[in-house]
């Protein structure tokens, strides 16, 4: 019952959407996926993926279905602040050969600078007039920490020597909805790691709209088009969680469906890389995995089309959807155990007020015991 | 004149100088920085790990590498077995060619007036990171390399999917590319006798519009990054010599940019593809230089040919590795225990990457990283032009030097590190 009017409420949105003129009279999505040698078998599949990874019944996949091939109605700009790339780059490697990627160089991207056509002053122009040509209407996506305060400096941005605080300021402004993609844009990223010298700051500190943080380092191609695709399916924010970050996407930790979690409950792990419990897939707790404090679908998404994740490669999650991550996610290689870091919680640990099983209870959890509060026993005395 | 120039991989600025309707001189300004070196300082040495790669997210694989070597060289004993450096080669090659496939179809072809071919970018360089994915779980930003060895336990299935995505790109380069077998394409030694692929298209492209010649610099070439496939050494005007060091090595700050130079014995080198070929004496590389010089002719073609050329060698690669050796060694003292420094060098798809590390009982002290385009974009002053100012120097065309400034195949990302 409850599906069945959500189901009507998202179909009436896609329908409306419908109706909007295309940004481009001579593509079509559904015409290109076709034209790029995809069955429409194919295409359905690809869509039930995105619709379990929305967390909607299968029933739905028509409509997310519907949702891709509509998305050349709404115009998107992408802009790039303080970072490395790495988010267009997660993008750019989307599915292969790639519906994700297909849909994304499709849609009106009227602003994206590795990937557009304009550049320079033109290209400026460009991002001018999609703004005021779609006032209120497009999406903005932002890669990147805002370098701010005293050392604007440390970013200045086209033509016109504009600061990255004022061009991305000036993008929000309009903006239908907002969408830091990457843990930079979400929190700040690796330049806002301590000391932090270009004083960079995440993108929701210097507006006063609602962003919607999509973190991770990179955040996976499935999270990035998934974002999309929520938004046009309903047309409002998604349910988030403290840390601004959709539920459908950040609601359970790496730890909750991890590939290795038999391993964990079973008190079997690798003491060492390398050694006997590394090549039988034995849990990386003690190597330092923070998959127990970290709140992402890698586990489930996994990347590069769903080819593996770091967990499956044999190195522990480093957090990197967990804000400052950097700072706070301790030795890379050993276990967080209870060691409480500063977090902006006082001290409390990300995931206490994230989800309320945290640090604490994994502590006293019989099954974790031998995790954390052995490992100067079990791990051989070097000199 | 002012030009911003994009899809460089972020944002430079070029301000030409005309005299008589000639570029008389270039400033080349990087407008960012995120101030990396800094943050390093004072963390712990494993953390140089997580933070680097995060460096560049085009060549943050690269960054990896050089970060694991640099502070496995501050050991005096450290032993790796050859499994661990034949996989950490393999996805250190895998990152170099989804590179230049997107440089290729993303950057050069809009340069010649042509549309971008997305989907023939992205498709190969998909091919390739699943190929590291298989190996160090996702890319960008793997974290699998560790000193010492990798995290990764790969097993005979492993390497058959790696050896599958090498096959389908191999496919891709020949239907594509060159439109002639790999194999062929390896032996040839005549620049003019190419067949009639994209890249030819594109070399065509050059002489139709009477661009041949075009973007010489100094013809000094220098590679750092060793391994089983690429040589260290300089080349002055194709002489080839192997015995330097990295001590000449100097970096330093301008005023008119984030960007710092760099210079080996206070001279500007090229690096990248070209500069690799040059030193590693590959025949077709050499017919090429012959002909042309260091030109955007050469510099495209040297950058295409070390596709086929790392796909070959990748698959002898594969055939090596003994999955029975260990993929790590413990060091034999703890990185908290260790003082001492470090350095570095790899292949970036760019050109040599340097990163220098000094410890104190683990903690680090100093960390500096050279990337590959301050070397080609170093901002020398008028007497003495960097790299590629040298190369639009002449030119009245500012259409022509910015396709000039990109067949170097420019990162700011990285730059303003
Ligand atoms: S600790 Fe890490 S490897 Fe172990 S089960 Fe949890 S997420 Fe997986
Ligand atoms: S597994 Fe952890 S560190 Fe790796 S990408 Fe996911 S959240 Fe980030």
């Amino acid at each position: 019952m409850e599906n069945s009017s959500l189901f009507d409420k998202l179909s009436s949105r896609l329908d409306e959407l419908s109706n909007l003129p295309k940004l481009d009279d001579e593509v079509s999505i559904s015409k290109l996926i076709e034209e790029k040698g995809f069955s429409r078998r194919e295409f359905m599949t690809w869509a039930g993926a995105m619709t379990s990874m929305l967390m909607l019944p299968a029933s739905f996949t028509p409509l997310v279905a519907q949702a891709a091939e509509i998305a050349d109605r709404l115009p998107l700009v992408w802009l790039h602040m303080a970072e490395c790339t790495g988010c267009s780059e997660s993008l750019l490697r989307s599915a292969t050969p790639s519906i994700d990627s297909l849909i994304f160089d499709y849609i009106s991207l009227e602003y994206h600078e590795t990937i557009m056509a304009a550049a320079g002053w033109q290209a400026e122009q460009n991002l001018h007039n999609a703004m005021q040509k779609y006032k209120g209407r497009y999406i903005l996506m932002v890669e990147g920490g805002i370098p701010h305060a005293e050392s604007d400096y440390f970013l200045t941005i086209g033509a016109h020597g504009k600061t990255g605080q004022e061009s991305a300021q000036e993008a929000c402004a309009d903006a239908a909805a907002i969408f830091a993609i990457g843990s930079c844009s979400s929190f700040g990223g690796v330049q806002a790691a301590y000391p932090n010298p270009t004083n960079a700051t995440a993108l929701s500190n210097i507006t006063n709209k609602t962003v919607i943080n999509v973190p991770g380092c990179p955040p996976s191609e499935s999270n990035i088009v998934g974002t999309l695709l929520h938004f046009i399916l309903y047309g409002t924010l998604p349910a988030l969680d403290v840390y601004n970050r959709p539920k459908w996407a950040y609601g359970l930790r790496i730890h909750d469906a991890c590939e290795r979690r038999g391993r964990f409950d079973a008190g079997e792990f690798v003491e060492q890389f390398g050694d006997e419990g590394a090549k039988n897939g034995y849990c990386l707790y003690k190597v330092g995995c923070k998959g127990p404090y970290t709140f992402n679908n890698c586990s489930k998404q996994k990347f590069n089309q769903g080819t593996s994740w770091p967990v499956q490669a044999g190195h522990g999650c480093m957090g990197c959807s967990e804000p400052d991550f950097w700072d706070k996610m301790g030795i890379v290689h050993e276990p967080l155990g209870d060691r409480l870091y500063h977090t902006v919680f006082g001290g409390l640990g990300a995931d206490a007020t994230a989800d309320k099983i945290g640090v604490g209870i994994l502590t006293v959890t019989a099954i974790g015991i031998a995790a954390h509060a052995a490992i100067s026993l079990v791990k051989k005395p070097k000199e | 004149m002012i030009k911003i120039i994009e899809k460089i991989e972020g944002e430079a600025k070029l301000n030409f100088n005309f005299k008589e309707n000639k570029i008389d001189f270039v400033d080349v300004e990087f407008m960012s920085t995120r101030n990396i070196e800094n943050i390093l300082k004072g963390k712990r040495a494993f953390d140089a790990l997580v933070i680097n790669p995060r460096v560049c997210g085009i060549c943050g694989h690269a960054h990896l590498m050089a970060t694991v070597q640099a502070l496995e060289s501050c050991y005096d004993n450290l032993i790796l077995s050859d499994k661990a450096k034949i996989i950490r080669e393999l996805t250190l090659n895998f990152e170099l060619i989804q590179n230049h496939f997107k440089w290729f179809y993303l950057t050069l072809y809009p340069l010649f007036g042509k549309k971008q071919q997305i989907l023939k970018a992205t498709y190969p360089s998909q091919l390739m990171s699943k190929a590291i994915a298989v190996i160090g779980g996702q890319y960008p930003h793997t974290s699998y390399a560790i000193v010492g060895g990798v995290a990764c336990e790969i097993t005979e299935i492993d390497l058959i999917k790696v050896q599958h995505y090498i096959a389908q790109t191999l496919k891709f380069v020949e239907q594509n590319l060159l439109k002639v077998e790999s194999e062929v394409f390896l032996k040839t030694e005549d620049a003019n006798s190419l067949y009639d692929g994209d890249l030819t298209e594109i070399l065509d492209e050059i002489k139709n519009s009477e661009l041949l010649g075009y973007g010489k610099s100094y013809d000094r070439f220098i590679s750092f990054g060793e391994n089983s496939f690429f040589k260290k050494g300089k080349s002055v005007k194709t002489k080839v010599t192997h015995n330097i060091s990295l001590v000449d090595v100097k970096e330093s700050q301008i005023t008119s940019s984030f960007a710092k130079n760099v210079s080996f014995k206070d001279k500007y080198y090229e690096v990248g593809p070209l500069s690799r070929a040059m030193i590693n004496k590959t025949p077709l590389i050499i017919d090429v230089h012959k002909k042309y010089g260091d030109s955007i002719f050469s510099r495209i073609l040297a950058r295409i040919y070390e596709i086929s050329q790392l796909l070959e060698h990748s698959r002898g690669l594969i055939k090596k590795i003994d999955l029975s050796q260990p993929s790590y060694i413990e060091p034999s003292i703890d990185i908290s225990k260790l003082s001492g420094s470090g350095y570095s060098a790899v292949e970036a798809a760019r050109g040599t990457l340097i990163h220098r590390v000094e410890l104190e009982s683990g903690i680090i002290k100093n960390y500096e990283i050279i990337t590959p385009t301050q070397w080609n974009l170093s901002g020398g002053t008028r007497e003495n032009h960097g790299v590629s100012q040298r190369a639009m120097v002449g030119l009245s065309d500012v259409k022509i030097a910015e396709l000039v400034f990109k067949s170097f195949d420019v990162c700011s990302v990285c730059t303003t590190h």
